[in-house]
């Protein structure tokens, strides 16, 4: 079981990701759906991979990004623009386009990740 | 045919030259002049006239107060029908056509002074009609023994034809600058190694602010233009001769002293001008600012990308919508109706929000889009109370999203599932950042908590409060259900916290 950030602004779709995380046997963090909240979990919250949409309310998530990379945590896009409007710093980050499904995301999800928060 | 240079034998000896002018001044019959025999003219007059017949430049001798015309081969070309008899004639009267002219050469160059005229324009009758000239004239004083002005030697160069060549020139210029300043297209010309400007049309000046840069090499006229890569575009031209095209290419212009960089995107040609040995002596730039139709392409672009963005974010909502009623449902056709309501009321949202360009929605419009399912047809069944205010796209569509729940469930099991019941929705602002909404049925049936794990429970008591920085909390009253939610001003703008 992983610990897993959800940042998504979007209402509907922060609870069906936060359900397909739960689904997939892990623990969701979240959903932050605002870029304060996401940074703060970012810095202080014990994660092991995150989600990330690209577009929060009007504003770009890559600071969060920026902390996870910061602390080495894994992480994945999710975004309607699909690979579009990223960032040339983060392109290789996969960006996974929604809709999604949960194998999708299972398979974004590294292996190893699991329990490293603990 | 006589000896030269014989004293004894022939008066004319001292011409030294038998062209046919030089014969007809021999043969003229100078007696009867004001020149008298050329026995008696006197040494200077004798040299003068020697001098000027063996020049190849058209020369003419003004002897005495009349202007006594003796002149050269070269002149009597010059003076077309009117010679030969021009020879010998005053020049007043030899051509009257230019007495006056004239009379004022006489005068100043009998008075020791010199004239000098460039392309002067004359009017001349030689060839059978009037026809206008051009000449290079000057004239000078010829001496006399005792040191007085005893004639005006002058040398006549026509320059008819370059003048004329040069106005036809100047025309084909001025028609090509008329051409060019009425051209919807840039164009500008420059010259030489370093690229001086040598013409710009108005379009080019506009394109670069209005600022004078004839003269001036491209350096130092447009640096920040320089800096772009442009003059090493030009350099390429002048070097190899190649034309470059280019469309759609970003510059940036400053178009005021000390202002800011002006971007605009242009399709040009740099076209390389050869001299007549072939090398290139200038390059022609001609193109157009097309900075409307690139924003407009970028706008387009930007556009599309947006709309994929909310159809995939649409589809994504309907995803959840889908996976999450039916993972609560025990029937399939309750299921299929709530699916159905969920979507309408997030269509409804999307509605409110269209109108609006997504740019924020009218509280109170997004509330009675969202209650119209449940309205009564035959009776007040809500009343909505709160001030005009805006709220952000986001937190719209949640707000949206939970008045829908709470109306599903007072359908069903609260105050609008029984007549009388009704539903008052108010909500207000209090100190500066605090929004409060408050859903309160009234005249229903006794409400118990339901399952708290619900869709619609989750919705409007975790995430709802979750997005919107705030608190929800639902209280079942004996005189039916109250919901309260109290959230950041901030975030229902969807402003960053």
């Amino acid at each position: 079981m992983a610990r897993i950030l959800i940042v998504e602004d979007e209402i509907l779709i922060a609870m069906l990701l936060e359900d397909i995380v739960t689904d997939l046997g892990h623990d969701p963090v979240g959903p932050m759906m605002r870029l304060q909240t996401a940074l703060d979990a970012a810095e202080r919250e014990a994660i092991d991979f995150a989600i990330l949409d690209i577009n929060l309310a009007g504003q770009q998530s890559f600071p969060v990004a920026d902390r996870l990379m910061r602390r080495g945590i894994p992480f994945i896009f999710a975004s309607g623009y699909g690979q579009a409007g990223l960032a040339e710093a983060y392109s290789t980050i996969p960006v996974l386009q929604k809709p999604y499904d949960a194998a999708q995301i299972a398979r974004a999800i590294p292996a190893d990740s699991t329990g490293h928060s603990r | 045919m006589t000896p030269l240079n014989h004293p004894g034998a022939d008066p004319f000896y001292f011409l030294g030259h038998d062209g046919s002018v030089a014969r007809l001044v021999k043969d003229f019959p100078w007696g009867t002049t004001c020149l008298s025999r050329v026995e008696t003219w006197p040494q200077s007059l004798k040299t003068a006239t020697a001098l000027l017949i063996h020049s190849p430049v058209p020369m003419v001798m003004l002897w005495g107060e009349q202007g006594v015309m003796i002149y050269n081969d070269a002149y009597s070309v010059f003076a077309g029908h009117r010679h030969p008899a021009l020879l010998g004639s005053n020049v007043r009267e030899g051509w009257p056509e230019v007495a006056e002219f004239n009379d004022n050469v006489m005068k100043v160059g009998l008075a020791g002074q010199t004239l000098a005229y460039q392309d002067q324009e004359l009017t001349l009758h030689r060839k059978g009609y009037l026809e206008q000239v051009w000449m290079n004239l000057d004239y000078s004083p010829v001496l006399d023994e005792s040191g007085r002005p005893a004639g005006v030697i002058a040398v006549v160069i026509e320059t008819t034809e370059r003048v004329l060549a040069e106005r036809r020139n100047r025309q084909e210029f001025q028609r090509l600058q008329s051409l060019f300043a009425q051209a919807p297209t840039f164009m500008a010309m420059v010259s030489g190694p370093d690229h001086r400007f040598t013409m710009v049309n108005p379009e080019y000046n506009k394109l670069i602010g209005n600022r004078d840069v004839i003269g001036m090499p491209v350096r130092e006229a447009l640096p920040e233009v320089t800096e772009q890569g442009f003059f090493d575009l030009l350099d390429h031209v002048f070097t190899t001769g190649e034309a470059i095209t280019r469309t759609s290419l970003r510059v940036l212009l400053r178009w005021r002293d000390q202002g800011p960089l002006e971007e605009r995107f242009v399709d040009f040609v740099f076209q390389p001008i050869r001299d007549q040995d072939g090398t290139v002596a200038h390059i022609f730039v001609q193109g157009s600012d097309v900075t409307e139709r690139v924003r407009a392409e970028n706008h387009q672009r930007l556009l599309i990308n947006e709309l994929n963005h909310r159809v995939k974010n649409s589809l994504a909502a309907v995803q959840s919508i889908v996976t999450q009623t039916l993972r609560h449902a025990t029937d399939t056709s309750q299921a299929s109706q709530a699916i159905t309501a969920r979507i309408m009321a997030l269509s409804a949202a999307h509605n409110v929000l269209t109108q609006e360009n997504w740019d924020s929605a009218d509280l109170r419009t997004l509330a009675q889009t969202a209650i119209h399912p449940f309205q009564a047809p035959d009776r007040q069944t809500f009343d909505l109370d709160g001030p005009d205010m805006r709220v952000g796209p986001y937190a719209a569509i949640s707000i949206a999203l939970a008045l829908h729940e709470l109306g599903t469930n007072a359908v069903k099991y609260g105050a609008l599932s029984v007549p009388g019941g009704t539903v008052l929705l108010r909500w207000n602002v209090s100190g500066k950042s605090v929004f409060n909404l408050e859903w309160i049925e009234t005249g229903g049936p006794l409400v118990t908590k339901g399952d708290h794990r619900g869709f619609g429970s989750r919705l409007i008591l975790q995430v709802l409060p979750d997005q919107l920085q705030g608190k929800a909390e639902l209280d079942f009253r004996p005189t039916g259900i109250v919901f309260k939610l109290t959230a950041a001003v901030d975030a229902i703008s969807d402003h960053a916290a």
